[in-house]
């Protein structure tokens, strides 16, 4: 049964269901801007006077540098983390030693609230790029590897059973069944960290060293310039979004197979 | 040619401890077609996954040409239950599967799966993904994957339970046609009595838990089948009769 046939019982809410999103953003807009006639904008200014400051932080080319430094890290430290996050997995996921010995590690450093280690990451490499760089890599690491090592434990059996009984040796097996069927995991996982990758971008500039869009956070905030700092904010928002449709494109372009398998299950 | 010498076989989990089977003995002769029949449970699967080398009897061995068998072999091919086909390879990257194992270079590989898809009608969607596919052309293919490899021995399980009648049947002829044509010897795992009677020369009966092979039938009929009405003749009323009496059960309560 599909679901607007359990949900919209009358034709004419079926019609406006897809236009309920909109209207709620529509309507919370509205009364945030309205909000503005009676509170001070230092609290939490308004979405025009919001839109405004983004259009000028633009216009006047204050946000190309902070937003180019704030790319390059997250683009380094989050692509480093996940291909290292990838192949730590898979080296676990193959070998039961490397398994053994790495995943008390893994597990403790991933049940960690690793924002704690800025200090000592400062410590290591000092107050400098690296540092950041370095924050940002040891946040990424888990999530994915972990991902990684629980798609190649979950491999269908009937996947498994099909190598063995055609013959594959066991780096075959890797390379033809366990790594593509583990892939639906690892993007998942991917997400994942990426997300934790913009966290720790904006946390690092922030607390390591006043650079990129966190260096305008903790400026704009300490200045009481509400309207600047939450058009950053709406920024940073805006990498998340990113991350969510390029994943989602990634997948769509090539693995395209992940979803038609999965609407063929039913 | 193929035997099965006093098999048995526990599985053994951390929860309980299953006895599959027991002292199950039968020789499978070459070029024949031969099904296994028997209430769910009764360990046909197990038997054949043994069969395929895919696990290992806890007592007693197959012998296969006069070699105590060890290991998946070249010459027995495998058609799944489930198909289980790779949704990340194309239809026909899924039946050269075996021959990449076996490093057949690239462009050969294509040509004999090509064929193989060709035996079972499918050529045409050699390059689309399996999951476009109907259920019954999903099991073409994993007939084909298995084909492919020319084996002599082809093990399968119930192939056709997924099926409808209608699909069911026409590839109970196709198979038929298949084996009088390549002379493969087939051991064919099924619920269904009419086309165990329709496809077979042998049907070992199944029964029990752990499961036995409790009484061994010669399908005394004409081939090929497909040239008359197998389900309407008397000798095959008679032996469908003899086989569901033999086995308690009504047809209803076997599938
Ligand atoms: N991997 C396993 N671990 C534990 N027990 C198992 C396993 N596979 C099968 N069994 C048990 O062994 C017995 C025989 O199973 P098997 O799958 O061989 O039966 P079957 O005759 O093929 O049944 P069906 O007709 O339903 O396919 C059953 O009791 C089953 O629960
Ligand atoms: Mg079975």
């Amino acid at each position: 049964m599909s679901v607007a046939a359990v949900r919209g019982r009358r034709p004419s809410t079926q019609m406006l269901e897809p236009l309920l999103p909109a209207a709620a953003v529509a309507v919370v807009l509205g009364v945030w801007q309205w909000s503005g006639s009676f509170l001070s904008p230092i609290l939490i200014s308004t979405p025009t006077r919001i839109a405004q400051d983004l259009v000028e932080l633009f216009a006047r080319g204050v946000i190309f540098s902070p937003l180019a430094e704030s790319l390059e890290e997250l683009v380094i430290g989050g692509s480093v983390g996940i291909l290292a996050g990838i192949a730590l997995g898979v080296l676990m996921g193959r070998y039961e030693v490397v398994d053994k010995v790495l995943s008390p590690f893994v597990n403790f450093l991933n049940a960690t609230p690793l924002v704690v280690i800025i200090p000592l990451v400062i410590i290591w490499v000092g107050i400098s790029q690296n540092a950041r760089l370095l924050f940002i890599f040891l946040i990424t690491l888990w999530p994915v590897l972990l991902n990684t090592l629980a798609g190649m434990r979950n491999v269908n059996r009937g996947y498994v059973d099909v190598g063995a009984a055609f013959g594959l040796s066991e780096t075959q097996m890797l390379r033809k069944i366990t790594l593509p069927a583990a892939v639906p995991f690892i993007l998942a996982g991917i997400r994942i960290s990426a997300g934790l990758a913009i966290i720790g971008m904006i946390v690092s500039e922030m607390e390591v060293s006043l650079t990129g869009l966190g260096y305008l956070l903790v400026t704009y905030g300490n200045s009481f310039f509400t309207g600047r700092l939450l058009a950053v904010v709406f920024l940073s928002s805006m990498f998340g979004v990113a991350n969510v449709l390029l994943v989602k494109w990634i997948q769509a372009s090539f693995f395209p197979w992940i979803a038609g398998a999965a609407a063929d299950q039913r | 040619m193929l035997d099965i010498e006093r098999v048995g076989h526990v599985y053994e989990t951390p929860q309980r401890r299953v006895e599959a089977l027991r002292d199950v003995s039968l020789s499978v002769r070459e070029g024949e077609f031969m099904s296994f029949v028997g209430p769910s449970g009764c360990g046909k699967t197990t038997l054949l996954r043994i069969l395929d080398g895919l696990a290992e009897p806890s007592g007693g061995r197959i012998v296969f040409n006069g070699h105590e068998l060890r290991g998946v072999s070249r010459d027995i091919g495998f058609v799944f239950q489930d198909i289980n086909l790779l949704p990340w390879r194309s239809v026909r990257e899924n039946v050269e599967i075996g021959l990449e194992a076996r490093g057949m270079p690239a462009g050969q590989r294509r040509e004999t799966a090509l064929e193989a898809l060709r035996m079972v009608g499918l050529e045409d969607v050699a390059n689309v993904p399996p999951y476009t596919l109907s259920g019954g052309m999903q099991q073409r293919v994993g007939v084909a994957r298995a084909l492919a490899l020319h084996p002599k021995v082809l093990l399968m399980d119930e192939p056709f339970g997924h099926l409808d009648n209608f699909t069911r049947e026409t590839l109970q002829i196709e198979i038929s046609k298949l084996w009088s044509k390549l002379g493969t010897t087939i051991v064919f795992v099924t619920h269904d009595v009419d086309e165990a009677i329709f496809l077979s020369d042998r049907i070992a009966l199944f029964q029990g838990q752990p499961g036995r092979v409790t009484r061994i039938l010669e399908v005394d009929l004409p081939h090929p089948r497909w040239e008359f009405n197998v389900r309407g003749d008397a000798r095959a009323i008679e032996m469908r009769e003899s086989i569901i009496e033999h086995l308690g059960v009504r047809q209803e309560v076997l599938v």
